[in-house]
């Protein structure tokens, strides 16, 4: 993980605008949690981040969403508190 | 070794129309377990609702103005819900109650309302900045 | 180190806009450098001849030209929203810089910050 690449956070369901924006920000050396309602981009294969890809268990649980592939990995809080110490830079959307 | 960390932690969304709330507080008391510091919880827009000392949820759901509450007394840790947000949504403490001529105050302890400068400083002072929006 | 501040709401409709707005005068008035980036319908806020009397609100166009006045240091557009919107430059307040790829502008700025 470099220190210089961004920490993105995102709460917001597929169909919100925001999702679009988010994910046309990403860029390979990029983080990207999904989190609450960000976390449906799982079911239905909403995603196709170029980075490397976190889900909160919590909401995926709560929703009661499988989330673990090759390319998902599931965290829960204290794995997001790392990864906000991991990138000086975090963007929530 | 651990690298301790000064957290300010923002949010933006309401108890009961997000999901906001519980994030921050799940996420803060994670931060301190690993030993970081939360050196301020700031509350803007529609997140001054969770300073509302009137919230009466069911009493089987989750009171989270409570709890946060609560968890700001326990960690000593300083909350300001942002002036301007506060004073639209009718969130007010004594001072504004007074200076307004209000029927009531209705500001939860340990809150306290300020303006954004409170912002423009804890940003400044702390490592990570972390913003807790509503969903959608 | 400057903090860009997003706005990707429309005026009028919600007051997230708003709140952006002040959270961008702030940092100027405490002379942290500050920009602002709108995108999405966000960008109807830099349509020129708001007239928001019938509507009961203070013009956000009048509340955004105030701003180089306040210190900002730059208003964005995000120009593929703009064209989305049917605004041209020339329906567009003075001063506004286009700019037609947004992962640009979001890694050129220490701090991105939605109001909401």
């Amino acid at each position: 993980m470099k220190s210089n690449s961004t920490l993105h956070i995102l709460n917001k369901a597929p169909e919100h605008p925001r999702h679009k924006t988010c994910t046309q920000a990403l860029t390979p050396s990029d983080t990207l949690v999904l989190i609450e309602n960000g976390v449906l981009s799982v079911a239905g294969n909403h995603l196709d981040a170029p980075c490397k890809l976190y889900v909160l268990k919590a909401d995926t649980d709560a929703r009661g969403l499988e989330a673990a592939s090759e390319d998902i990995t599931t965290i829960n809080y204290d794995e997001l508190v790392q990864l906000t110490t991991k990138h000086a830079k975090i963007i929530s959307w | 070794m651990l690298n301790s960390l000064a957290y300010t932690l923002v949010i933006t969304g309401a108890p009961w129309t997000s999901q906001a709330p519980q994030t921050a507080l799940m996420f803060a008391t994670a931060a301190l377990s690993a030993g970081h510091r939360i050196d301020r919880v700031f509350l803007y827009g529609d997140g001054v609702h969770l300073a509302s000392s009137l919230s009466t949820p069911p009493s089987d759901e989750t009171h989270w103005p409570q709890q946060w509450s609560l968890f700001l007394k326990q960690h000593g840790i300083p909350a300001t819900a942002c002036i301007a947000s506060a004073l639209r949504r009718g969130l007010v403490n004594e001072t504004e109650q007074a200076r307004y001529e209000l029927p009531a105050e209705n500001l939860r302890a340990p809150f306290e309302i300020a303006g954004l400068g409170e912002w423009v400083e804890g940003n400044q002072a702390a490592d990570r900045t972390l913003y807790f929006h509503g969903g959608g | 180190m400057t903090t860009l501040i997003v706005i990707d709401q429309a005026p009028y409709g919600s007051w997230s806009g708003r709140e952006a707005l002040d959270m961008a005068f702030s940092l100027a008035a405490f002379d942290h450098p500050a920009a602002m980036l709108f995108t999405g319908p966000g960008v109807n806020w830099l349509r020129k001849g708001q007239q928001p009397d019938g509507v009961g609100q203070k013009s956000a166009e009048k509340n955004l030209s105030a701003a180089p006045l306040f210190g900002i240091e730059a208003l964005i557009a995000d120009e593929h929203a703009c064209q989305q919107y049917g605004l041209s430059e020339s329906a567009m307040l003075p001063g506004i810089e286009l700019a037609s790829n947004i992962q640009n502008v979001l890694s050129s700025h220490t701090h991105v910050v939605f109001a909401g």
